[in-house]
């Protein structure tokens, strides 16, 4: 039989995803016969900046086996439970996309559907009161959830990680070059192609040196070095629904203990986000070039620091879509390489993580069977389209006509799926979470219920508790929840007592 | 926002009797109060149902449960006995059989399926099959049963398990069931339907005896006629019998001997298959094929050759049409049962699809005045339910090497939809299997039939590969051994049955 073993596997590109999926492959091919080679130059600088993130990226740590107290002390990080979104469905207004769920489902429906009926039947409390994360939020509180406390909101505390990206990307190469993957300096300057099947068979960096291989890897970033430059795969646009397309960013210094959440504000032509560090503050602007300029974006940025910056400005052009295919031949792109999709709902991590996972579970061999191929773009065409929508929904869903941006965002067409899905909750609060999608119903109440879209209705099974039956139980969640929180440390607190980042060289001794 | 209460449903009329209808009543019994919503059912002693012996799959448990019924209450009453797979005899090859068990095979190992080990292991010559490591295989070889272990680390947290019933006797169980929680009854045939001008709802049915039933909502389980979805709004059916050509079935009762079997048997034949399903007291057998390439005298010599036991009775004709209605919910109609659509029961299916019809309603529960985009979602969700059922029966026909007969000559090389095509073609490359937007049969299931029917992956997975022979030998060989003992600790399925939920 011919060896159609895969041995040379080579990775394009050190950033994010470059490292993330060299420590990835690191951890799961336990197998000598196959060569890791990550190909990374130092005079090509990575999007790199402060990076807030998503629940999930817990399996990627428990995948790699780390110490999280390592990790979070390593990457200068600092926890997060949900983000705050300013001035979205109207000026002047705010709520949290939490990462936990408000409330207990009772009789088989979501909890929204009794706040509704509750909030009918007098002053309901507002929903954020029945929900411990967002409550710990706005207090600066954090804690790991306690598997031991049965029955306690404090035993489902969901959360994430706010780091520095440069940093992440440093210590998934340190886990990566420790077990085995080889590290090149160099900027490739030439790509080979075999002829009949128009594989990519090696790279030649400046240098001279040639590297061939089976199977590779492109984290170049949106130029996309092998999978658009070489093989001409061709983009798919998506800026008619989301139209921003640059963005500045820019750390400043920290003003005291940091917050447990990302925020993100609403602006003339697009938002700024704040990701709080341990011991910074990483600022961005997000900003659609048709609306606005580059100096007044900087301006604007600026103004709105709140602190003394602490680095230059960065500027970053993009298109937000999809490569139209992600993985062409014997390329899999991955992340920047891949697609883009704005930082809003800190999703662009979670993206590349499933990539890798979906790559690990499809392994090729040297055939590259396509139905192995279509099987995955199948899958990650999909993934972006349900991250797409969501991202969508909060510029759709606005009340906002301030600027010509915001107008064309309240009237822009929007994709079908989203369409119905919003249809159906304005109907009666019913919501679904589709095929696996990242974005679960919590997180689609959070946003339309946070930017001002009333159901006509709820559940109306949520009527047969008797009326003092429901009272009682909200009563006791509410008291519940106050409960918890005066048990919690504050978050500087929990991490002062578990991972700090300036403890970092005592650690070493 | 509006109280739901404002704008509810307050009058909603099934009509016909049968598992569909009685399952729906059942439901919708255990969630609403008598007083805030009336539920009527409307059906006539003189139209017969089509319930045969009914095998079913493990999802009936969380309806039973639902409705808060007692499990050995429920296996009296309606004659049941427990089922651990369906064996396959004759499929792939003649000669050949498999079990396609509930629950998976063996245990995953660093995040890749287990049969990519068995497949590794079989390339490297270990002789054992693939179901070796299937606990509710190798229990229902045994004829064995017992409940699964709720502790995750016992090796009875495999078990997987449903039920085989006689469906005649669970729909009068849940006529009970519904009429003590305030559901009425009322005998009688729907002579003609009143429909709203403008909108074209629903709002009557007229008896034969001249009563006037009123409703604002109303559930079509009336079997194949389809009274309300096809006769009234005429509701367009989209027929698959080009891929799932049997239109015919001969059913036949016998009397029951030998051990009590915890399977059912799917024996593929001529021109179809014929099933076996054991009940407590007796057996159902029916004999399906297409009339296309059997006459029915021929198919009722193949069902009588087939039985092991007594006939009880004579043969029973039903003739069917494969496919379904497009749009389930139409104007203030839901169909619900074979009035939706027929698929036929080589994967047990059809209690399932009522039970999905039902929920997915209640979850979506409407005011009287919904709109479109509920009922839509409605139709979208079940569109899929019944479409990836569908591919899954195919998968049984095309995945063969049968030359025998026309009937098999055609089936091996129809044209199949393009989504079943995916699956196969990924699988047949290195046996890799994925389950999509939550699908009723996950990868154990496509697995046993691709394996169990000669689908063989061209490679396997790369990285399973890679590790030591020695090293997956033992893994796989610990699996069996514990498996083999918890199988021979376990009680036979007869004398669980007896101490458990026999009926008189």
């Amino acid at each position: 039989m011919q060896d159609v073993k895969i041995r040379n596997i080579i990775i394009v590109g050190g950033g994010t995803a470059g490292w993330m999926v060299a420590a990835g492959m690191s951890r799961l091919i336990q197998d000598d016969d196959i060569k890791i080679r990550l190909i990374e130059s130092a005079q090509i600088g990575t999007v790199g900046v402060g990076e807030a993130t998503i629940p999930h990226i817990a399996y990627y740590n428990r995948l790699l086996g780390l110490d999280e107290n390592d990790f979070v002390r390593k990457t200068n990080a600092t926890f997060k439970l949900g983000i705050e979104f300013v001035n979205w469905g109207k000026q002047g207004e705010r709520y949290i996309h939490p990462f936990g769920a408000y409330g207990v489902d009772m009789e088989g429906l979501h909890f929204h559907n009794f706040w509704h009926r509750y909030n009918q039947m007098g002053q309901a409390p507002h929903i954020d009161n029945y929900c411990l994360q967002i409550r710990a939020a706005k207090m600066g509180k954090f804690q790991r959830p306690d598997a031991r406390l049965k029955n306690s909101p404090l035993n489902s505390i969901v959360y994430a990680f706010q780091f520095d990206a440069s940093l992440y990307a440093k210590f998934m190469s340190d886990f990566a070059q420790a077990r085995g993957v080889v590290r090149t300096e160099g900027k490739i300057t030439q790509v080979s192609q075999a002829p009949e099947s128009g594989n990519v068979q090696s790279v030649t960096l400046e240098n001279g040196d040639v590297y061939d291989g089976d199977l590779f890897i492109d984290c170049s970033g949106f130029r996309g070095l092998l999978i658009e430059q070489t093989l001409k795969t061709g983009y798919e646009d998506w800026s008619a629904v989301l139209p921003c397309n640059r963005a500045v960013a820019r750390a400043s210094q920290s003003p005291g203990e940091p917050e447990p959440y990302t925020r993100a504000t609403a602006k003339k032509a697009g938002w700024q986000w704040r990701i709080p560090l341990q011991s910074r503050i990483g600022n961005g602007h997000v900003y659609c070039s048709e609306f606005m300029k580059d100096e007044e974006a900087l301006d604007s940025l600026n103004k709105d620091l709140g602190e003394t910056p602490i680095s230059e400005p960065n500027f970053l052009r993009f298109r937000t879509g999809i490569r139209k295919k992600t993985w062409n031949k014997n390329v899999v792109s991955l992340g920047l390489a891949a697609g883009f999709l704005e930082p809003l709902e800190s999703t662009s991590i979670h993206l590349i993580q499933t990539a890798i996972a979906r790559l690990m579970a499809s392994f090729p061999d040297k055939n590259f069977a396509q139905s192995n191929i279509d099987y995955f773009n199948s899958r990650t065409h999909l993934e972006y389209e349900q991250v797409r929508d969501f991202l969508v929904l909060h510029y759709h869903a606005t009340e906002r006509d301030d600027t010509p941006f915001w107008r064309y965002c309240k009237n822009m067409a929007i994709p079908d799926t989203l369409k119905n899905r919003i249809d159906l909750y304005k109907e009666n609060a019913r919501l679904y979470r589709h095929d696996n999608e990242v974005f679960g119903e919590t997180s689609w109440f959070s946003v339309m219920h946070g930017q001002g879209i009333t159901p006509k209705t709820y559940h109306p099974l949520a009527n047969s508790l008797p009326e003092e039956v429901l009272a009682g139980r909200m009563v006791q969640m509410h008291r519940t929840i106050e409960n918890c929180l005066d048990q919690m440390p504050s978050h500087q607190e929990f991490i002062d007592a578990n991972c700090n980042f300036e403890t970092k060289s005592i650690d070493k001794r | 926002m509006a109280n739901p209460q404002q704008n509810a449903l307050k009058n909603i009329v099934i009509v016909g009797g049968g598992s569909a209808g009685w399952m729906t009543a059942a439901a919708l019994s255990s969630m609403l109060s008598p007083r805030s919503v009336s539920v009527t059912l409307i059906e006539s002693d003189q139209i017969g149902t089509v319930g045969v012996g009914e095998a079913t799959i493990p999802d009936i448990i969380n309806f039973n449960a639902m409705l808060g019924i007692n499990e050995a209450e429920f296996l009296k009453a309606t004659n049941g006995t427990f089922k651990l797979g369906i064996e396959f005899t004759d499929w792939g090859q003649k000669g050949e059989s498999y079990i396609h068990p509930f629950g998976g095979h063996g245990v995953d190992m660093q995040g890749i399926d287990f049969h990519q080990y068995w497949l590794h292991s079989k390339a490297g010559g270990n002789p054992a099959k693939l179901q070796d490591y299937s606990l509710c295989a190798l229990a229902a070889e045994n004829n064995k049963f017992t409940l699964p272990d709720q502790n995750p680390r016992s090796v009875l947290s495999h078990m997987r398990y449903a039920y085989h019933i006689d469906a005649t006797l669970y729909a009068k169980y849940l006529r009970k069931y519904a009429e003590d929680r305030g559901i009425k009854r009322v005998e009688g045939k729907v002579e003609t339907v009143q429909q709203q001008n403008e909108n074209g709802n629903i709002i009557s049915l007229t008896l034969e005896n001249g009563d006037v039933i009123e409703g604002d909502f109303f559930f079509d389980c009336t079997g194949f006629r389809a009274l309300l979805t096809d006769k009234t709004l005429d509701v367009p059916f989209t027929d698959w019998s080009h891929w799932l050509p049997c239109d015919t079935a001969q059913t036949l009762a016998t009397e029951r001997v030998g051990p009590l079997l915890p399977y059912t048997k799917a024996t593929a034949k001529t021109a179809g298959w014929q099933w076996r399903i054991p009940t407590q007291h007796r057996t159902g057998n029916g004999h399906i094929y297409s009339s296309q390439y059997m006459k029915d005298d021929e198919a009722i010599e193949v069902l009588m050759e087939g039985l092991d036991s007594k006939p009880l009775g004579e043969p029973r004709k039903i003739r069917f049409k494969t496919g379904y209605r497009e749009t389930l919910w139409n104007k203030n109609c839901i169909a619900i049962g074979l009035s939706a659509g027929f698929l036929e029961p080589l994967e047990s299916t059809s209690l399932f699809l009522i039970q999905m019809g039902i929920s997915r309603f209640i979850t979506l529960f409407p005011t009287a005045d919904f709109s479109d985009a509920v009922r839509d979602e409605y139709n979208i969700q079940m569109r899929k339910e019944f479409h990836q059922v569908r591919d899954f029966i195919i998968l049984h026909y095309v995945a063969t090497q049968r030359d025998d007969s026309p009937f098999w000559n055609y089936c091996r090389n129809m044209s199949i939809p393009d989504s079943l095509k995916r699956k196969i073609d990924l699988f047949k490359e290195a046996g890799r299997i994925f389950r999509y937007d939550d699908e009723l049969f996950s990868k154990p299931s496509w697995i046993a039939v691709c394996i169990g029917q000669n689908i063989l992956p061209k490679s396997t997975d790369p990285i399973v590969g890679s590790l030591p022979h020695d090293q997956v030998e033992h893994s796989l060989g610990t699996m069996r051994n514990a498996m083999k003992q918890a199988t021979q600790k376990m009680p036979m399925h007869s004398d669980f049955l007896k101490q458990y939920g026999a009926a008189v």
